[in-house]
């Protein structure tokens, strides 16, 4: 039996190449992140008890936002979920991708507005759900919209939203303690009390600023894992490639009423939801169009065995 | 998916999970005697077809073997890429000798070629068509990435409705004889099968 496994083992060619530089500066954006945090905690605690409510405060928030923030998202863009019968063909496509990718099936919903574009919700591959919009399931082709449904199922399976939600903890803690501390900052008891509420505002301010370039970094790295997870999922990166062409040339063009209705959550969305392209890359939550078409095209090199 | 794999994004495409296609063959006799369901004589394998001159040269090549092999028994071979993109070759024995062992040893000769050419992980399910008393379709699928089988039973026409109390009962029926699906919700249907 051991000669068996080892000549599969021999036999087994890989499609794709590693994206072992991608891991990379996806884990040394995790490590900044962390040892950001652990300064954090450490000045937090330093400063004594005061600190540790506002934890205990944090804590419950980010239970909720866990809990109950995709609820609100969806409802407030309007989601509706859709059964196989009302959607057959979005249901057959992401059947067939379920079985590839071994996954149980997410829900399956709808926004109907005209802005083509798809995200992943939920914490756990278990309450996960895909969304499609109206504009997407008309404007794209079977194997383009497989494409982005793989990208969207890529998500779920790296528990995109959960890894974001928990890495920004820190982050949304840091927000509140300066926000807090501009309302009701300054005129506590003695100098030497004053002077630690100064640090920890300070510090907080500081995590706050470091932490958004690099938890917008962090997105940006997810994206071109799930481009890459649905080129794998599928096989076929270049459909993919031409979506988010068509997708992206469709949402420079759509009218901004629309674009207001959906801005909220565009970290999870395959294209931002955004009319003017941003000239700040290092705060973009998704890598720019030219970038991910770039890695796509390797990709497809390396399946063609050309690379 | 270990942590690493979640931190970093990473995941693979699972390769099939250990074989169990060969059961259809002892089931089927379950399914013929006790409960008058009679195969049709056809079935198929669905995959992801790559579009690479290896992967189409291996395609090629499995073909003319399943043919050759085929051969004795009058087994015929055809492809047909469906509507979502995914290839079906589709196994047919001669009129009046149905053999599922025959289809079985077929479609594990695609399957064992498209593996051996390194591309397992495109291997979707494999499907065999049967039909109970009343002529109405009952088809038995295999997942590859789960190793496990569940009936589908598609209503007639092109309606995508399925009766779930008929593969329920079937399920109670020939459980004892094949590995089902523990999961419900991993039964997923198949629209428009060729067969």
């Amino acid at each position: 039996m051991c000669f068996c496994d080892n000549l599969a083992m021999v036999a087994k060619r890989q499609s794709f190449g590693k994206d072992t530089g991608l891991q990379a500066r996806m884990l040394l954006t995790l490590f900044l992140l962390g040892l950001l945090y652990a300064v954090f905690v450490g000045v937090l605690f330093a400063a004594g008890a005061g600190a540790s409510v506002i934890v205990v405060i944090a804590v419950v928030l980010l239970l909720m936002q866990l809990f109950g923030s995709d609820k609100l998202a969806m409802a407030a863009m309007g989601v509706k979920e859709v059964s196989p019968e009302q959607e057959p063909e979005l249901h057959g496509i992401i059947d067939r991708l379920c079985v590839q990718a071994d996954l149980p099936k997410p829900r399956v919903c709808v926004i109907e507005t005209s802005v083509p574009n798809a995200c992943a919700m939920g914490r756990s591959q278990k309450s996960a759900s895909v969304t499609a919009t109206r504009g997407i399931l008309d404007m794209l082709s079977p194997a383009e919209l497989e494409g982005v449904m793989a990208h969207e199922l890529s998500h779920v399976i790296n528990r995109d939203v959960m890894v974001m939600t928990l890495a920004s903890f820190f982050a949304s803690l840091a927000s509140m303690i300066a926000q807090f501390a501009l309302f009701f900052g300054g005129g506590y008891g003695n100098d030497e009390e004053e002077r630690d509420i100064m640090i920890v505002i300070l510090v907080s301010v500081v995590v706050y600023v470091v932490s958004f370039v690099l938890l917008r970094t962090l997105s940006r790295y997810r994206e071109f894992a799930a481009d890459r997870g649905s080129a794998v999922l599928t096989g076929r990166p270049s459909a993919l490639a031409s979506a988010l062409i068509k997708i992206s040339g469709a949402i420079e063009r759509a009218p901004s009423q629309d674009l207001r209705r959906v801005e909220g959550s565009s970290a999870f969305f395959i294209i931002p939801p955004r009319a003017k392209k941003s000239l700040m890359n290092l705060f973009a939550d998704h890598p720019p169009l030219e970038q991910r078409l770039a890695a796509l095209e390797r990709l497809e090199s390396q399946l063609q065995g050309v690379a | 998916m270990g942590l690493r794999d979640i931190l970093t994004g990473r995941h693979q495409v699972k390769d099939p999970a250990p074989d169990r296609l060969f059961a259809i063959t002892t089931a089927y006799v379950a399914l013929q005697s006790e409960h008058q369901i009679d195969p049709t004589g056809s079935a198929a394998i669905v995959f992801q077809s790559l579009a690479t001159s290896d992967f189409e040269s291996t395609l090629k090549d499995m073909e003319e073997v399943v043919t050759a092999t085929g051969g004795d028994s009058g087994t015929t071979v055809s492809t047909e890429d469906d509507s979502y993109g995914y290839r079906w070759m589709i196994l047919r024995n001669p009129p009046g000798a149905a053999s599922v062992e025959d289809l079985a040893v077929g479609i594990n000769a695609v399957s064992g070629s498209i593996e051996t050419a390194g591309y397992g992980e495109r291997l979707l399910c494999a499907v065999f068509a049967f039909a109970d008393a009343q002529k109405r379709r009952v088809c038995f699928i295999y997942n590859y990435k789960r190793g496990y089988w569940y009936p589908f039973v598609p209503a007639p026409g092109d309606a995508q409705e399925r009766s779930t109390e008929r593969e329920l009962q079937l399920k109670a029926q020939i459980g004892s004889e094949m590995p089902i699906e523990p999961e419900l919700e991993r039964w997923f249907p198949l629209w428009g099968i060729p067969i």
